[in-house]
């Protein structure tokens, strides 16, 4: 899943291009952010494994996953602790998130005497993560090309509406996942506040946003970073923050010429294509 | 069934040669006797009903078990002579030559079979008339299976399985007599923790509650199945021994676990009245409120039962369908987009606000 913030944009600390042994990278994602990403997936990882063999009871692995985990006794244990790193980090991104907005993009404005109400709103809805009409253009644009009705594939601005879904998948799916934990693992409190049926809702919140999370990171997410034939083995940008040249071709390719044309490299803007390169490791 | 009767009558035949030859007086009255024949792991015939039937007596497990100290003939009191009369049934409540400890009475299953026909399992309604299906209701052998000893051992602050040598050195410094101090250690430590596993218990439940003819005969929902589907069932199926199996919810607590009642009897553990106070019974869930109780167990899905699960399963289930398939088929597409780059039924040309898009080409492939 990737993490966003437009902040980075203007106060970067790293340079929006950056060459090695010839060839150019891209930057994508700074080191605060990555780390972010790693806690995430890590977080997540556990919560799966510690998790799904209590969904799936009768599945043959389930047991001995479960006793590697540490059993009955401390595999719940470890699902609560790794779920309540991730709510930690899910409101640790937020505010990451809120002060990066305030003090880059309405810092801007106020700097620039140009912060209303208007602008402030204008800023909040032109935020890279923010879905908009490019992203549903975008899509059918897509489809228009997957199905052999156009020569030209999309070319996106530097986040997709893929990576969007990607990022909001998290920001729906922890406020589902999370509160019913919560409510499953503080039953006998929530009981004073709350009737016992709570439970029953929490119960199918929990489990079944739970498949739809872990289905969607194992066939889509990891297809985008791991499976695509481009992709495999596995992406870099989650350690090195940059993406190469080819990567940038096919998934931004609106936003690479502007970095080119920005870095005054016009003319060595290359065409775009379409996964049909591959890309050397 | 002719072949088997034949060859049911050619092992009685050559068991009666052999055990005559042996003992020429016909009686099975001591262990010894039992197990000329019993011993033999082979030992079974076919019935009249056609149904397999093993006599074989694992003499072994036997020793192991509670019912030890019993002679055979304590409980098979039909069986006086050789070859067998056709058997009659054991009645578990009759006296048998143990005498119990605490009264000096001769010990005998009688108040427990009371109880079982007081429950919502016994055979008879409130009124004395027979239920409905009443050869479905169980009797003592349905549910016991004569489950073996499982003490434990306290030792150094240590709870392990089985007999510790060290823990029963203090009961064989007075008991010295026969097997008296092992039985009674036994029968103490065994009942320290549940006489059978969680997963027994429920798969003992499960023969009736989780068998379809029964439960549609008997209009019942599939008890069983609900369960596991709770955190309680699959933890106990991921071999937890400390959550609640069916025994713990439908018994008052400290009542004889064969007092199990219908929810419709005020009494019931599982009456509206005193079900708040079963989960929050003393080694449950202790710091919930009454209103924890209001969770469903023994959730259907059924739309009129239970319309919340129903409603929330579909809209989960759809939501999934749709992400999912939307997905899985965008990703089935592009990779056959791959397969012919640059093939296209509308060839977009370059057009003027359009300076830096080149489409696919061969020198752009280079």
């Amino acid at each position: 899943m990737m993490l966003i913030n437009s902040g980075d944009k203007t106060m970067s600390k790293y340079d929006p291009i950056v060459m090695k042994d010839g060839k150019r990278y891209f930057y994508r994602f700074s080191a605060h952010q990555r780390i972010q990403h790693v806690v995430l997936f890590s977080s997540v990882l556990v919560l799966a494994v510690t998790g799904f063999p209590l969904r799936h009871v009768e599945e043959a692995w389930a047991r001995p996953l479960y006793d590697f985990m540490g059993g009955p006794e401390i595999a719940p244990m470890i699902h609560r602790i790794a779920g309540s790193v991730l709510l930690v980090l899910f409101v640790y991104h937020t505010i990451y998130w809120i002060v990066g907005f305030i003090r880059n993009d309405l810092g801007k404005l106020k700097q620039e005497n140009r912060l209303t109400v208007g602008s402030g709103i204008k800023a909040f809805f032109t935020q890279e993560m923010v879905p908009n009409m490019k992203d549903f253009r975008d899509i059918i644009h897509l489809w228009k090309y997957l199905l052999y009705f156009t020569n030209r594939p999309p070319r996106h601005e530097r986040m997709s509406w893929r990576e969007k879904f990607d990022y909001f998948a998290p920001y729906w799916g922890i406020p589902i996942l999370g509160p019913a934990g919560a409510i499953l693992w503080w039953r006998d409190e929530v009981s004073h506040v709350l009737p016992g049926w709570i439970l029953n809702a929490a119960y199918i919140m929990h489990t079944d946003e739970a498949l739809l999370a872990i289905l969607f990171l194992f066939f889509v997410h990891w297809y985008n970073v791991h499976y695509a034939p481009e992709k495999f083995p596995a992406a870099k940008v989650w350690l090195t923050g940059y993406l190469t040249e080819d990567e940038m071709i096919h998934e931004h390719y609106a936003h690479y010429v502007q970095v080119m044309i920005e870095a005054g490299l016009e003319d060595e803007i290359k065409p775009q294509h379409f996964g049909g390169e591959h890309y050397e490791w | 069934m002719r072949e088997y009767r034949l060859f049911n009558s050619i092992l009685v035949i050559t068991a009666f040669v052999l055990v005559g030859a042996v003992f020429s007086v016909a009686e099975a009255d001591t262990e010894v006797n039992c197990l000329i024949c019993h011993k033999h792991r082979g030992l079974s015939r076919i019935d009249e009903q056609g149904k397999f039937r093993l006599y074989y007596i694992n003499n072994e497990m036997f020793e192991s078990g509670p019912h030890r100290r019993n002679k055979c003939h304590d409980c098979h009191s039909d069986k006086d002579r050789f070859p067998h009369d056709p058997t009659v049934k054991v009645d578990c409540t009759q006296q048998c030559h143990i005498v119990e400890p605490s009264g000096q009475a001769k010990f005998s299953h009688k108040p427990i079979a009371d109880t079982l026909s007081k429950s919502v399992h016994g055979k008879f309604d409130a009124d004395g008339n027979p239920k409905k299906y009443q050869e479905d209701y169980p009797g003592c052998k349905d549910c016991h299976d004569q489950p073996l000893y499982r003490p434990v051992s306290v030792y150094k602050g240590e709870t392990k399985d089985g007999v510790s040598k060290r823990s029963i050195g203090r009961c064989r410094s007075c008991h010295r007599t026969g097997y008296f101090a092992e039985d009674f250690y036994d029968h103490v430590t065994s009942r320290l923790r549940r006489g059978r596993f969680p997963m027994e218990t429920i798969n003992v439940c499960a023969k009736c509650h989780q068998n379809q003819e029964f439960l549609k005969r008997h209009e019942l929902d599939d008890a069983v199945t609900t369960y596991k589907e709770t955190f309680h069932g699959k933890l106990i199926a991921l071999g937890s021994e400390r959550t609640a199996d069916c025994l713990d919810c439908h018994v008052v607590e400290g009542e004889n676990t064969h007092l199990i009642e219908s929810k419709l009897v005020p009494t019931s553990a599982t009456n509206k009245a005193n079900i708040g106070n079963t989960c929050r019974n003393s080694d449950c869930h202790v710091n919930a409120s009454a209103e924890l109780s209001s969770f469903q167990v023994h959730v259907t899905y059924e739309r009129d039962k239970y319309p919340m699960q129903f409603y929330m399963l579909i809209f989960f289930k759809a939501l999934m369908a749709i992400i999912l398939y939307f997905f899985l088929a965008l990703i089935f597409f592009e990779l056959l987009r791959r397969l012919f780059p640059k093939f296209s039924f509308i060839k977009e040309k370059k057009t003027s606000d359009d300076t830096d898009f080149e489409p696919l080409s061969d020198d752009a492939d280079k």
